[in-house]
């Protein structure tokens, strides 16, 4: 138990430690990095809707990008078309809901009648080339191959306060917050009593079965978190980028998400909310120097850590933290 | 063998950057620096280096950096040189919006050329009237609406390529009288198809011909049974071709294994140097192609332009209409630059309209004031019976020095 | 009746090409166990082993049986450095091979360049059936694919070896107590997949173009075939599957679009995965 508890707070102080070096970034840097982070910081929270799944549950998805671009779209097209004062806020929640609701059904479809999980991958790979192709033909709302403009979104506070969102410091700011509060409820999520029988299914889907609960309507609850926590970084990413077009939703994507995740650690949501945001920067860095050799370079990467590193990152560093603190203790010990 | 050249050249590069960095640095004082007076101008590109599009991306980053060596070689522009920086978005939208703001905000360039698609350069199109810098897209599209502002009607956007009304008008009545006046159309599923096909299907009504079909296949389709069924049932008298790269070469491949290919004229709006190259002869001869640039133009400026091109890639490199249109945005860039005597956007913005550049590869280029669009030469090409390199390929049929393109239909003037 | 002859020619060609790409998978699948996300690599690899080898002058039928051989030693490297670690873990099986994506198509982009390559048909030409032209070399490859799929049905329920497979999906310790080496029957087994791959990829090559993304037009309707065919039904299964999942789209094509199509029968595919995981028309 006391193991348990130095562990968490461990873990705790990291967390709270990575968040306030990303709020005290812009009192440092300027320019192209502030631009740009707070587009990682969603790719961090797209690589936890994994996570929560992969790591937590035992359940590996194909599509996530399909639920970005979900949300994506849903800002998008919400500002278009409505002049409502909180259209920005409204096309947020929308994109939450759509992708929730979509998660919802496929998840309760196919969990409710116990899928095999490698068949689930299978579906989650043809749910995301369904969503590309529907952006891609349905011209009229979502401006097809084109693509859609996204205006930077404004959040307003009745009539009184107009926060505009326009330059890179207050977005960088937003998202920040948003991703802070959201990392919060995932967390606060995983170590309820809800984390706990997901991690019991992930272990013997049985046995929890046989201890009376419904595990398909679990699977499909955080199936649906899952879905939502991505659209919900999509539509931020939409009004970010200023861009939406269906590549956003096809299956090179997803699987970038899944490289992500194993780099950083499956185990553990900080480490892949690291993965996504260390990946990507790496990512844009080699890419200015070496283009056509550094995918091949993640693509090696990744076989190393699937095979010989399961913990990725985080359980790497997990490893290394103990083994001090082991050391410690034998020191304190025999002094 | 090839890819040891490409690292050595890319570490030469680097090599002389460096060395050339060192040298300005210490080889002037701080307070000249300030002046920046032999500052570069520095130019990003934004190229489709890997990923899908990678054919394309060869000859188009190509052409702007063959165009920005002879800029600097002849002494660069207000005396000091052009610098391009190249960015690689990996044909991924996404990638389009990390690069040119990277390339905006970090390498803090003077403007911005390339994308290759239209999907790429809407990407772009917020980003550059945010930061206000300009770009120079130089790819053949389906023209200008106020629908896609900001991707297009964009005050900072320069279209160095040829849209509808001069890619396909200039040759409609030739075709029409040669070969008949039912079309079938078969396009990829997206904007520029589609807005070609809708241009293309009003001339034709002008001249009295009809349209006996029209479809749209998503990208990355293996096989085209069921289309090639409907083309025989509507027994045209011209296939009009809009398909994209894979996809034309799958299509086309099929075709002419059902034994189709001898009963119907093929007109394809697509299909330059890489994508006929991909087909190979036997499938792509006797087929008609519409541009403004061809290898295999009869024009001084061009067998000039391939001399040098050749000489510094090696003789079977391709060179189409997108990197002729960066080799033209290159220059007319510096042109405009030259003209302002400044680097500030509206300068340079100002001074690029109406510019004139004679020394184009297919003839003489006009960047026309009014909706910033190119008033270019317009081709139609035969692919030559057995052709067998990109040398021999197209025999001329058709020329028009300067085809003027319809107005955009934005908010003009831009 | 002529169209609707047509379509049934048209169907089958479809339905026939399409159990030939899918054909490495449903093996891998069906008899091991595991999805190899790397088929449409392998795919990919043969039509450019084809290319290479008639640049180097050998001939098309050759060079085509060549690429299968060298896919299916890669194949056979990769089971034998990697995956069969894995058999009893699924997803990383599944993860493993997707890199072998990942990483095969970058090598290949470095190797090959990104340029559109081609593999000119060798045989032109069509047969005329009076009211529809069908080409040579569709038919070829069809006929091909019937050929393979039977005798590899025969190996199947014919011979002895073929048995003994069988008794090993059902139970592989009864299996190797017949006396059969598990470890090496997978080897072969993998290896034979990929062989297919790289002989189906070499074979399609004429037909499309050879660039490096070519397999994945294939990949994932070759999951479809598999799943709406049933695992294990690796014969019957990859003919239905082909037939339905290349048919839906083909008659869905007939009355709206092409998007649509495709839409549908991946739609379709998702609904066969829940209410009859096992396939649609095999027992179990």
């Amino acid at each position: 138990m006391q193991n348990v508890l130095t562990k968490i707070s461990g873990e705790a102080k990291f967390e709270l430690l990575i968040f306030l070096a990303l709020a005290s970034i812009p009192l440092v840097f300027s320019g192209y990095i502030l631009f740009i982070l707070p587009q990682y910081m969603l790719f961090g929270l797209l690589a936890v809707s994994l996570s929560i799944l992969w790591g937590l549950t035992g359940i590996i998805s194909f599509g996530q990008a399909g639920f970005f671009a979900i949300g994506a779209y849903a800002i998008g097209i919400v500002v278009k078309s409505t002049f409502l004062m909180n259209s920005a806020i409204l096309g947020i929640l929308l994109g939450i809901i759509v992708s929730a609701v979509i998660a919802g059904v496929v998840g309760y479809f196919l969990f409710s009648a116990k899928v095999k999980a490698t068949y689930f991958v299978l579906a989650t790979l043809a749910l995301s080339i369904i969503i590309e192709q529907l952006a891609k033909s349905q011209k009229e709302i979502t401006g097809g191959w084109n693509g859609l403009f996204v205006d930077r979104i404004s959040i307003s506070f009745g009539n009184l306060l107009e926060y505009s969102l326009f330059n890179d410091i207050p977005m960088y700011y937003f998202t920040l917050l948003l991703t802070i509060i959201a990392y919060a409820l995932i967390k606060f999520l995983t170590t309820s009593n809800f984390g706990k029988i997901l991690r019991g299914i992930r272990e013997n889907e049985d046995r929890i079965l046989a201890l009376g609960y419904n595990t398909s309507i679990y699977k499909t609850l955080i199936f649906c978190v899952s879905g939502a926590l991505a659209g919900f970084a999509g539509s931020i990413y939409g009004t970010h980028a200023g861009f939406v077009d269906p590549s956003l939703a096809r299956v090179l994507f997803s699987t970038e998400v899944i490289v992500w995740v194993a780099i950083g650690g499956r185990n553990s949501i900080i480490g892949s909310f690291l993965g996504g945001i260390l990946v990507a920067s790496l990512a844009n860095y080699l890419n200015s120097i070496t283009p056509e050799y550094w995918q091949l370079i993640i693509g090696i990467v990744f076989i190393a850590v699937v095979i010989l590193f399961k913990g990725g990152l985080a359980g790497g560093l997990e490893e290394i933290y103990h083994r001090l603190k082991s050391k410690n203790y034998v020191s304190a010990r025999n002094p | 063998m090839q890819n040891e050249n490409k690292i050595s050249k890319i570490s030469r590069r680097q090599l002389i950057k460096t060395a050339a960095a060192s040298v300005v640095i210490m080889g002037s004082p701080a307070f000249i620096r300030n002046l920046h007076a032999d500052d570069p101008i520095k130019i990003g590109v934004l190229s489709p280096v890997t990923g899908a599009w990678t054919v394309y991306g060869k000859a188009h980053s190509r052409g702007f950096e063959l165009a920005v060596e002879e800029i600097n070689a002849a002494g660069g522009v207000l005396g000091r040189p052009i610098e391009m920086v190249l960015a690689d978005y990996q044909t991924d939208r996404r990638l389009v919006v990390e690069q040119a703001n990277r390339l905006l905000r970090q390498e803090r360039v003077d403007l911005l050329a390339g994308t290759f698609s239209s999907a790429d350069r809407n990407a772009a199109g917020p980003i550059v009237k945010a930061a206000d810098k300009l770009l120079l897209y130089p790819t053949w599209y389906e023209g200008q609406i106020e629908e896609y502002y900001p991707g297009v009607c964009n005050e900072n956007i320069f279209m160095f390529g040829p849209e509808p009304t001069q890619q396909v008008w200039p040759f409609m009545e030739y075709m029409c009288n040669k070969f008949g006046k039912k079309f079938f159309m078969i396009g990829s599923d997206y904007a520029w198809p589609q807005v070609t096909n809708m241009f293309t299907k009003e001339k034709l009504k002008e001249l009295g011909g009809e349209t006996v079909g029209e479809v749209y296949i998503p990208f990355n389709t293996p096989q085209y049974e069921s289309v090639l069924r409907q083309i025989r049932q509507a027994k045209p008298d011209i296939i009009f071709h809009s398909l994209t790269g894979s996809d034309t070469v799958n299509f086309r491949k099929q075709l002419v294994a059902a034994g189709m290919k001898n009963d119907f004229t093929l007109w394809t709006v697509d299909d330059e140097e890489v994508v006929t190259s991909g087909l190979g002869h036997e499938v792509s001869s006797g087929t008609y192609v519409s541009f403004d640039y061809f290898m295999t133009i009869k024009h001084q400026n061009n067998k000039d332009f391939l001399d040098r091109y050749q000489k510094r890639y090696g003789s079977d490199a391709l060179m189409n209409t997108v990197g002729v249109g960066m080799y033209n945005a290159a220059h007319m860039g510096a042109m405009a630059i030259e003209k302002a005597g400044k680097v500030d956007t509206s300068s340079i913005r100002e001074a690029l309209k109406g510019i004139k550049f004679d020394k184009a590869p297919q003839g003489t280029v006009e960047m026309r004031a009014l909706d910033h669009q190119a008033v270019l030469p317009s081709y139609l090409m035969r692919v030559r019976e057995g052709w067998s390199s990109v040398n021999d390929m197209f025999e001329q049929v058709q020329t028009v020095a300067r085809a003027v393109p319809q107005d955009a239909r934005c908010n003009l003037p831009l | 009746m002529e169209l609707a002859a047509s379509v049934l020619l048209d169907t089958t060609l479809i339905t026939l090409t399409l159990a030939l790409a899918a054909f490495g998978l449903a093996i891998i699948y069906g008899l091991i166990g595991v999805i190899n996300m790397g088929h449409g690599a392998m795919l990919t690899l043969g039509a450019y082993f084809t290319w290479a080898g008639l640049q180097l002058e050998i001939p098309f039928v050759l060079s085509v049986i060549l690429s299968g051989f060298i896919v299916g030693f890669i194949g056979l490297l990769f089971e034998h450095w990697i995956i069969k670690r894995f058999y009893n873990s699924p997803y990383e099986t599944l993860l493993l091979t997707w890199a072998f994506f990942l990483v095969t198509t970058e090598l290949i982009k470095i190797v090959f360049g990104s340029d559109f390559r081609t593999v000119v048909n060798p045989y032109p030409g069509s047969i005329d059936l009076g009211f529809y032209k069908i080409p040579t070399y569709r038919t070829l490859i069809c006929v091909f694919t019937a050929f393979v799929i039977l005798s590899t049905g025969f190996v199947f329920f014919r011979t002895s070896t073929g048995i003994k497979i069988r008794a090993m999906i059902q139970n592989r310790e009864m299996a190797s107590l017949l006396g059969l080496n598990i470890s090496l029957t997978y080897k072969i087994i993998f290896g034979f997949g990929c062989f297919m791959a790289g002989l189906a990829g070499g074979l399609v090559a004429p037909m499309l173009s050879v660039s490096p993304y070519m397999g994945d037009m294939y990949l994932v309707r070759s999951f479809f075939v598999v799943i709406v065919g049933g695992i294990g039904q690796i014969l019957s299964g990859t003919i239905i599957g082909s037939f339905v999942i290349g048919g839906l789209e083909t008659i869905v094509a007939l009355f709206s679009d092409q998007v649509i199509a495709q839409v549908a029968v991946f739609f379709f595919a998702i609904v066969i995965l829940r209410i009859r995981p096992q396939g649609i028309f095999s027992e179990k």
